[in-house]
């Protein structure tokens, strides 16, 4: 074991966090750089395969190889391979980008291109299930994973040479031990073999001592299979506490750009990209509160590095430079690209605390307005053409007439990013504007076209992209708005014993925009807390949502979504993935669990499985 | 750039009426002798051959540099959608060309030759990224690794390669 002291420079700094079993890091300031290696705990052998030293293990073996890369379909997988591509594009490392929709998308690609690959990077899919047998791998394939899913699956961890998982290890990942889980089988022959070469030894010698030799060995032989059959179930247990509930790790485009940064080819581009990934885990509801607090904070580090660095130097940046800004802004869904009413009007937080699908609650927002001293004809305006003495304080102002309503949370912590006069932009925009374009259903495209628009949008040279995308957020949230809104005047919301249930028909207006996860999820959690927001039922609060939407008219088939009780401080673990299967098995209906997030999945005879769901 | 069919029959009927013309016109010279009343006919008949003459010297000079022009954007092999509309004295003039450039992209640039029909535009680096528009199949590369082109993949390779089958339509150069 060797430790080695560390220096610290306060000045520009990031503070290191040591982990279990290594860390590599680097300190900068603007003279010198200095590079640290610590390495603990070279005692225990690295059974498990969580890459230690990033650089080393992934970035290094890769570097001279061509690759394949298969990217999921959520934004944070779009934003983790942006940084991955612009570090491919520095280092000139040959690569294939191939979008994978789900885990049937994600065989066929294997299958085909399993011959000329042999390095597969898979970015948040795969780590959840045992990858080596779904995808039946020769020998030398190696695949490196970054996925965000939890629980990793043990035989994933647990698999030396054919699996590296880029996870970071202070995430609460809580895996087994090995030897709770696995072990070896030839003890229990060898102490068979043992007992019966003793018993043929023994046969020679007198039958007295031979009979206690028989018992003892017996004896001992009982006694091991008792052992085993409890160790069995132990492990079952074990297994079942572990695999219960899923939950969201740290980003991956965080990942991904620690590893830049690492190397110290970390650009502001990349950066911008990390933050999307981040925010995107919060907007999408994957993660709790408290973890987007301190993913921000890290972030807010190597924000300030960046600025920092800059302005240093007399001339500072031209306006057209790419600036980021840490924010404590307002939770208005594009309050800047529309006008602050339709923003209050379409934004989650707001619209439940105001309760706006009610009489009553158009009330309260028109005293709200009145109460900031804000015109209606202002507020009705696009934010840009808002007068600027009502744009200098908004958010103060806002803040306080918001904690008179009871809304404590109205700002949170946030970046934005500018660049030139005109292009501002906070994250939470970004991550509307491209889940929009990647579940765009107005023409009928391919997935595939769909991904690709999303992820030119995140470029700043594709503007227009990122507006059009703008617009189309703007059309989902509204017609969330209208669909949560008719749902609770219509009370489509029922109540199925241990869950709430609500099943969209198909005549609905802008169903189809629903047949797409990350929009049902979004809907999903609105609606579950506009319902506890209009419901006296005090026990409602603490019920998890099932929701079910038509996924495609002419087969008849049904995507149905889970979502776990609202609280303030859930810590976000879904358990409807066990629950789906189980509900599935039982009632024989025809699913498809697709998509790597086990909480979804598609359906036909869902009255049936959704009485079975209750029973599971 | 488009070449359609040779106009063979606008050809012919020029040719027809190019004849008729031109006999119609020693005709009126045999019976001028003397007389000069015909011979403003004579020389707007004459005017009138002149400029089909150069109308159809203009349509085959044009041809002509778009089938050169193909050879620079195709490289030597032309698709059989193009040959079909190229006549065989069209063909030959093409192989002649073929020749000639070849010879010369020989005498430059040393032992080898220099390809100039390559980087037409000045490469700004060694690798591109490019997307796939449509389903290619497979495609090699100078190592000989096999790459898949499916629909909406991207990949990262070499220029050189990658030059053709852009030029084709096949992939798209991505600049982020």
């Amino acid at each position: 074991m060797c430790k080695k002291q560390i220096w610290r420079h306060r000045r520009n700094t990031e503070t290191l966090s040591i982990k279990q079993q290594g860390l590599c890091f680097k300190t900068r300031t603007n003279a010198e750089v200095i590079i640290f290696f610590i390495h603990l705990n070279f005692i225990r052998l690295n059974f498990n395969m969580f890459v230690t030293d990033i650089r080393k293990e992934f970035y290094d073996v890769v570097v001279n190889q061509r690759v394949a890369l298969f990217v999921s379909p959520d934004i944070d997988a779009l934003c983790a391979c942006k940084v991955l591509q612009a570090l491919f594009h520095c280092d000139q490392v040959q690569y294939t980008l191939v979008p994978v929709a789900g885990w049937q998308d994600l065989g066929t690609a294997f299958m085909e291109h399993k011959e000329q690959y042999q390095y597969f990077v898979l970015i948040n899919c795969g780590a959840n299930v045992d990858l080596l047998e779904t995808l039946q791998p020769e020998e030398d394939s190696v695949f490196f994973i970054c996925d965000t899913h939890r629980p990793v699956d043990v035989v994933n961890v647990y698999n030396d040479t054919q699996i590296k998982l880029l996870i970071k290890q202070d995430d609460d990942l809580g895996v087994p031990s090995y030897d709770d889980i696995f072990r070896d089988d030839e003890e229990d022959e060898e102490g068979d073999g043992d007992d019966s070469g003793n018993e043929s030894d023994g046969s020679a010698e007198p039958s007295g001592k031979r009979r206690r030799y028989d018992e003892d060995a017996l004896e001992r032989r009982i006694e091991r299979q008792r052992a085993r059959r409890e160790w069995e179930a132990r492990r079952r247990e074990i297994l079942f506490d572990y695999e219960q509930y899923e939950f969201h790790g740290t980003s991956a485009a965080l990942v991904m750009f620690e590893l830049a940064w690492v190397m110290s080819k970390d650009t502001k581009d990349m950066l911008w990209w990390s933050v999307i990934g981040v925010t995107d885990q919060w907007v999408h509801d994957k993660i709790p509160h408290m973890k987007y607090v301190t993913d921000i904070a890290t972030l807010q580090r190597h924000v300030s590095r960046h600025n920092h660095r800059n302005e240093d130097e007399e001339n500072s940046l031209s306006i057209d430079c790419m600036r980021i800004t840490f924010e404590y802004d307002l939770r208005l869904v594009l309050y800047q690209h529309w006008s602050l009413y339709e923003s209050i009007c379409n934004s989650c937080y707001t619209s439940c605390s105001f309760k706006l699908w009610s009489i009553n609650g158009q009330k309260k927002l028109q005293e709200f307005l009145a109460d900031m001293g804000l015109p209606l004809k202002q507020v009705r305006q696009k934010f840009n053409s808002m007068d600027m003495s009502i744009k200098e304080n908004l958010r103060e102002v806002i803040e306080e007439s918001a904690n008179k309503f009871s809304m404590k949370d109205i700002r949170v912590q946030t970046f934005a990013v500018n660049f030139g006069f005109k292009n501002r932009f906070l994250a939470s925009d970004v991550v509307h504007a491209a889940a929009a374009l990647l579940e765009n259903v107005e023409k009928d495209e391919m997935p595939t076209d769909n991904f690709i628009k999303a992820l030119d949008c995140l470029s700043r040279s594709n503007l227009e992209r990122l507006h059009l995308g703008i617009d189309l957020a703007k059309k989902k949230l509204k017609a969330i708005q209208q669909t949560v809104a008719s749902c609770i005047c219509t009370n489509l919301i029922l109540s199925q014993g241990p869950f709430l249930y609500c099943h969209l028909l198909e005549g609905t207006p802008d169903v189809k925009l629903f047949s797409k996860p990350l929009a049902l999820t979004l809907l999903c959690k609105y609606l579950l807390k506009a319902f506890i927001c209009s419901t006296r039922n005090k026990r409602c609060k603490i019920l998890p949502l099932i929701m079910a939407a038509p996924l495609d008219v002419e087969k008849g088939t049904v995507i149905v979504l889970g979502i776990p009780p609202e609280s303030e401080t859930s810590d976000k673990k879904n358990f409807f993935g066990r629950a789906f299967e189980k509900a599935a098995e039982s009632t024989s209906s025809r699913t498809l669990h697709d998509h790597f997030d086990t909480s979804g999945d598609f359906s036909d005879a869902h009255s049936n499985f959704t009485s079975a769901s209750s029973t599971s | 750039m488009s070449l359609l069919t040779l106009r063979r029959n606008f050809f012919n009927v020029h040719v027809i009426t190019t004849t008729k013309i031109y006999r119609e016109n020693c005709l009126n010279e045999a019976k001028t002798e003397g007389k000069s009343e015909l011979i403003p006919s004579i020389k707007f008949r004459h005017s009138c051959l002149l400029r089909n003459q150069r109308c159809i010297a203009a349509y085959l000079y044009d041809r002509l540099l778009r089938i050169r022009a193909l050879r620079w954007e195709y490289g030597s092999v032309l698709p059989t959608t193009i040959r079909f509309h190229m006549c065989a004295e069209e063909m030959e003039w093409f192989n002649q060309y073929k020749k000639s450039l070849a010879t010369y992209m020989r005498s430059i640039g040393g032992e080898e030759g220099l390809d100039i029909t390559q980087d037409m535009k000045p490469p700004k680096s060694l690798y591109i990224e490019v997307r796939c528009l449509k389903d290619h199949g497979e495609f090699e590369i100078d190592d000989g690794t096999v790459i898949l082109l499916k629909k909406n993949s991207q990949h990262f390779l070499p220029r050189w390669k990658c030059e053709q089958l852009i030029r084709q339509g096949v992939l798209e150069h991505v600049i982020s």
